[in-house]
C-alpha cells in the first residue's frame, strides 16, 4: 500500500486530495497544526479524532516552520509521496505578515525537501509542491505557460517563488522526484471564506435571506482563471505518477472578471444584477429576483433596486494582479489532464451550497432569537 | 550630513563602500557579526574606527527596528548575507533565514521606521544560473542553481515588491562577480591570488581548485560600490546590472595570476586529473579537487551593464588582466609587510 503525507490537510485541497488518495487505496497521513480552535472541520468524516487507530486519515501534529518536527514525522511515515499544500495562503494577509509567510511558504518547502534528502529518502519519496499562478503576478505574456517568466506582486508570491525554485533546485542538484504544479485559482464549496469566490457565494446566500445586507469587494476588474479543486487535485496526483519529474501549469484556459463571477453565482440563486457607477463608487443593484428551489418566497428579503454589492477600497491590494490566464496545454498533452467542471458550474455549485448554509443560519438565528426571548 | 547604514560593513563591499561614503562626507553606521572579523579590511583601507558600529542582526526584527530608530539613516545598503554558494547546499535553512527572510524583516522595518530611506539590496548574477551564452541584462529570466541563489532571488523580488507595493525607494544591484584584494580567502580569486603569491615566495607548494572551466564576468569591487551609491541618487528607484561584459575562465585567472607573479604555468592532462605545472621546473602547482565542485554549477555568467552606463553613467574601468595584477601585487605586498594599494 502506498503511503502519502499531505501538509495542509485541513484545507480545501487537502480534503479533496485525501479523498482521492483514499479512493486509490493509499494510506493517507496528514500534518495538522495545533490550534486553539477546531481546524479539522473539512475532514471530520475521514478522521476519527476520538479513535485515531480507526481513523482513515492519520493526523500528525506538525508545523512547516519546525524542521525537527518535519524530520520526525517524515522519518516515521517514510511516505512514497508528499504533497506540500500547507501554506499561509492568503495574498492580502501576506502584506501584513511577510516574515511568517516567507518562513512557512518558502522555507517550509525547503525544510521538507531537506528532511527527505537527509533521511536518505531522496530516491523513494516523490514531492509535490503547490505552486501558484500568483508567481506570474504582473504578467509578462498572456496566457501564462510553464515558460512564462515570473513577476510576483506580493510577499505571498515572492515566498511561493522561493518554494518553486528550491523545488527545482533539489530536483536538479540531487536528482529528486520533486515537482511544481503551478495551479491557477481553484475553488469549491470548501474554499476558505476569506477568498473572494467563497466570500461572494457566502454573502449572496445570506443577502438573499436578509442575514447580511451587502457584499463588499475590492478590485472587481481582476481577471482570473477559476477551476474546481476536485479537478485540480487529480492533476497533483498525476504529476507524481509520471516517468520524469517536471513542472506543470494547471488551469482551465478561460478567464472571467470578479464581477462576472458575482453574476454567475447570483444567477444560480435567481438574482440578476445591474452595475452602476465606476471605480470605488461601483455598485451592484438588483434587477430582478426569481423564486429559488428550496427557499420559501417569504424568506427572500431583497427586491428590485436594492444595492447588494459595493466596493470597499480596503480590499484593494497594495500591488494588484490584474489578469491571470493559464495555458494548460502541457498538462493536457503529458498528463492527459483536463478540467471537467467549468467556471459556470463551479459558481453554481458554490452558490447552491452556500444558499443551504445561509438557510440553516437563518433558521438558527430565528430559533436562537426566540429561545433567547423565552428564557 | 547624510547618514548611511551598511549591513555587513566589514565585508569586501561594505568596507569599500564605507570608505567611499566617508570620503563623500556621510556619517557612516555599520553592522556586522560580533567580534573583529573583517576589521583588517578597515585597517588596510585606513578607516578603522571611523564607521560607527551598531548592533543589528537580520534574524532579529525588533533589534532591526531599534537600530533603525537609533540611526534614522537616509540610505541603507544591505550586504549582510551567508554569501558562500557551497555552504548553502549544506546549510540551506540558515542561508534562507539570513539572505531571504532577513531582507523581508529589514524592508518591513524600514517601511515602519524610516519609509523615506533609500534602500540598496545586493543582488547577484547567480540569480541567472546558466541559461544560454547570451549576456544577461535586467530583463533576462532567472534560473537559480543553488540554495544561495534561490534565497537571493527571494530577496531580489521582495525588494521589487516593496518598491511597487509600498512606493519605497528600493533598488537591486545585480552584481556580477567583483573581486579585490579585500575578498575573503574562501572565494576563488582571492584564494588563488594568495596561494600564487605564497607559491612564488616558496611558502606554499601548490593549490587545489574546483571547476577550471567556470566562466565568470569579473570586475573590481572598488568600482562596483560607486555604482551602488549611484543607484540611490537617481530620481526614480530601479534595478541595475553591474558587470564588465567580459568573460574569463578560472583557468585564465590562475594563469594570469602566476604570470603576474613571474611564473609561467602550463596545463597538462584533463578532467579531474588536469594539473597546472611550472613551465620551468615541471613542478605541479595547481590540482583539481572535487571538494570544490558544486552539486549544480553555473557554467557561464556574463553581464550587460548597458543600462547602468546609460542611466548612472557607470562603467567598469578595471578589466580582467589589471584586476589579476592588482590582486597579486596586493598579496605580495602583504607578504613583504608593505602597504597594500586599494
Amino acid at each position: 500500500m502506498k503511503k502519502a503525507l499531505i501538509t495542509g490537510i485541513t484545507g480545501q485541497d487537502g480534503f479533496y486530495l485525501a479523498e482521492l488518495l483514499l479512493g486509490k487505496g493509499y494510506e493517507v497521513h496528514g500534518l495538522r497544526r495545533r490550534s486553539a480552535s477546531h481546524n479539522t472541520a473539512r475532514i471530520d468524516h475521514i478522521c476519527d479524532l476520538a479513535n485515531p487507530g480507526a481513523s482513515k486519515v492519520k493526523l500528525h501534529y506538525g508545523d512547516l516552520t519546525d524542521s525537527t518536527n518535519l524530520t520526525r514525522v517524515i522519518s516515521e511515515i517514510k511516505p512514497d509521496e508528499i504533497y506540500n499544500l500547507g501554506a499561509q495562503s492568503h495574498v492580502a494577509v501576506s502584506f501584513d505578515a511577510p516574515e511568517y509567510t516567507a518562513d512557512c511558504d518558502g522555507l517550509g518547502t525547503m525544510r521538507i525537501l531537506e528532511s527527505v534528502r537527509l533521511l536518505g529518502l531522496a530516491k523513494k519519496t516523490r514531492i509535490y509542491q503547490a505552486s501558484t499562478s500568483e508567481l506570474y503576478g504582473k504578467v509578462r505574456e498572456i496566457p501564462q505557460s510553464e515558460k512564462t517568466p515570473f513577476h510576483p506582486r506580493s510577499p505571498y508570491g515572492v515566498a511561493k517563488m522561493y518554494a518553486y525554485w528550491i523545488t527545482v533546485n533539489y530536483r536538479e542538484s540531487y536528482d529528486m522526484f520533486a515537482c511544481n504544479g503551478i495551479l491557477f485559482n481553484h475553488e469549491s464549496p470548501l474554499r476558505g471564506e476569506e477568498f473572494v469566490t467563497r466570500k461572494i457565494t457566502r454573502a449572496l446566500g445570506r443577502i438573499l435571506l436578509g442575514v447580511q445586507p451587502c457584499l463588499y469587494l475590492g478590485n472587481m476588474n481582476a481577471l482570473r482563471d477559476w477551476g474546481h479543486a476536485r479537478d485540480y487535485v487529480r492533476a497533483m496526483w498525476l504529476i507524481l505518477q509520471q516517468k520524469r519529474p517536471d513542472d506543470f501549469v494547471i488551469a482551465t484556459g478561460k478567464q472571467y472578471s470578479v464581477r462576472r463571477f458575482v453574476e454567475m453565482a447570483a444567477g444560480e440563486i435567481g438574482v440578476r444584477l445591474a452595475w452602476k457607477g465606476k471605480g470605488p463608487a461601483e455598485a451592484g443593484v438588483v434587477k430582478s429576483v426569481e423564486p429559488v428551489d428550496g427557499v420559501d418566497p417569504r424568506d427572500i428579503k431583497i427586491k428590485k433596486g436594492d444595492t447588494i454589492v459595493r466596493v470597499d477600497p480596503r480590499f484593494y491590494r497594495p500591488a494588484e494582479v490584474e489578469t491571470l490566464l493559464g495555458d494548460p496545454s502541457k498538462s493536457r498533452k503529458v498528463l492527459g489532464w483536463k478540467p471537467e467542471i467549468s467556471t459556470d458550474m463551479l459558481a453554481a455549485e458554490m452558490a447552491a451550497s452556500d444558499l443551504r448554509l445561509a438557510l440553516s443560519e437563518m433558521h438558527l438565528r430565528r430559533g436562537g432569537y426566540a429561545a433567547l426571548k423565552n428564557c | 550630513m547624510k547618514k548611511a547604514l551598511i549591513t555587513g560593513y566589514r565585508g569586501q563591499d561594505g568596507a569599500y563602500l564605507s570608505r567611499l561614503l566617508l570620503e563623500k562626507g556621510y556619517e557612516v553606521y555599520g553592522t556586522d557579526v560580533p567580534g573583529d572579523a573583517g576589521v583588517w579590511r578597515l585597517r588596510e583601507l585606513g578607516i578603522e574606527g571611523k564607521v560607527k558600529e551598531v548592533r543589528l542582526d537580520l534574524m532579529d526584527e525588533p533589534g532591526i527596528r531599534s537600530a533603525l530608530e537609533a540611526v534614522r539613516p537616509d540610505e541603507i545598503y544591505n550586504f549582510a548575507a551567508q554569501s558562500f554558494v557551497l555552504t548553502s547546499f549544506t546549510h540551506p535553512v540558515l542561508t534562507a533565514e539570513i539572505n531571504a527572510v532577513g531582507v523581508a524583516r529589514l524592508l518591513e522595518s524600514v517601511r515602519k521606521v524610516v519609509p523615506e530611506a533609500r534602500f540598496f539590496q545586493a543582488s547577484t548574477a547567480e540569480l541567472f544560473g546558466s541559461v544560454g551564452n547570451a549576456q544577461k541584462n535586467e530583463t533576462t529570466d532567472f534560473h537559480p542553481k543553488s540554495p544561495y541563489a534561490v534565497s537571493k532571488l527571494y530577496a531580489h523580488w521582495i525588494t521589487v515588491n516593496y518598491r511597487q507595493a509600498h512606493k519605497m525607494y528600493a533598488c537591486n544591484g545585480i552584481l556580477f562577480n567583483h573581486e579585490s584584494p579585500l575578498r575573503g580567502e574562501q572565494f576563488v580569486t582571492r584564494k588563488i591570488a594568495a596561494a600564487v603569491a605564497r607559491i612564488s615566495r616558496g611558502l606554499q607548494e601548490k593549490v587545489a581548485v574546483g571547476n577550471l572551466d567556470a566562466l565568470r564576468d569579473w570586475g573590481y569591487a572598488k568600482e562596483y560600490v560607486e555604482g551602488m551609491w549611484s543607484m540611490l541618487q537617481q530620481p526614480e528607484p530601479d534595478d541595475y546590472i553591474l558587470a564588465t561584459g567580459e568573460v574569463h575562465s578560472v583557468r585564465e585567472f590562475i594563469s594570469g595570476a602566476f604570470s603576474a607573479a613571474g611564473i609561467k604555468l602550463e596545463w597538462r592532462g584533463g578532467g579531474l586529473s588536469e594539473k597546472g605545472v611550472a613551465a620551468s621546473s615541471g613542478k605541479t602547482l595547481v590540482e583539481i579537487s572535487e571538494e570544490f565542485y558544486r552539486p549544480a554549477d553555473v557554467k557561464e555568467l556574463v553581464g550587460d551593464a548597458g543600462k547602468a552606463r546609460r542611466v548612472l553613467g557607470w562603467e567598469a574601468r578595471t578589466k580582467f588582466e589589471e584586476l589579476t595584477r592588482i590582486m597579486i601585487e596586493a598579496e605580495l605586498a602583504r607578504l613583504d609587510g608593505k602597504k597594500v594599494q586599494l
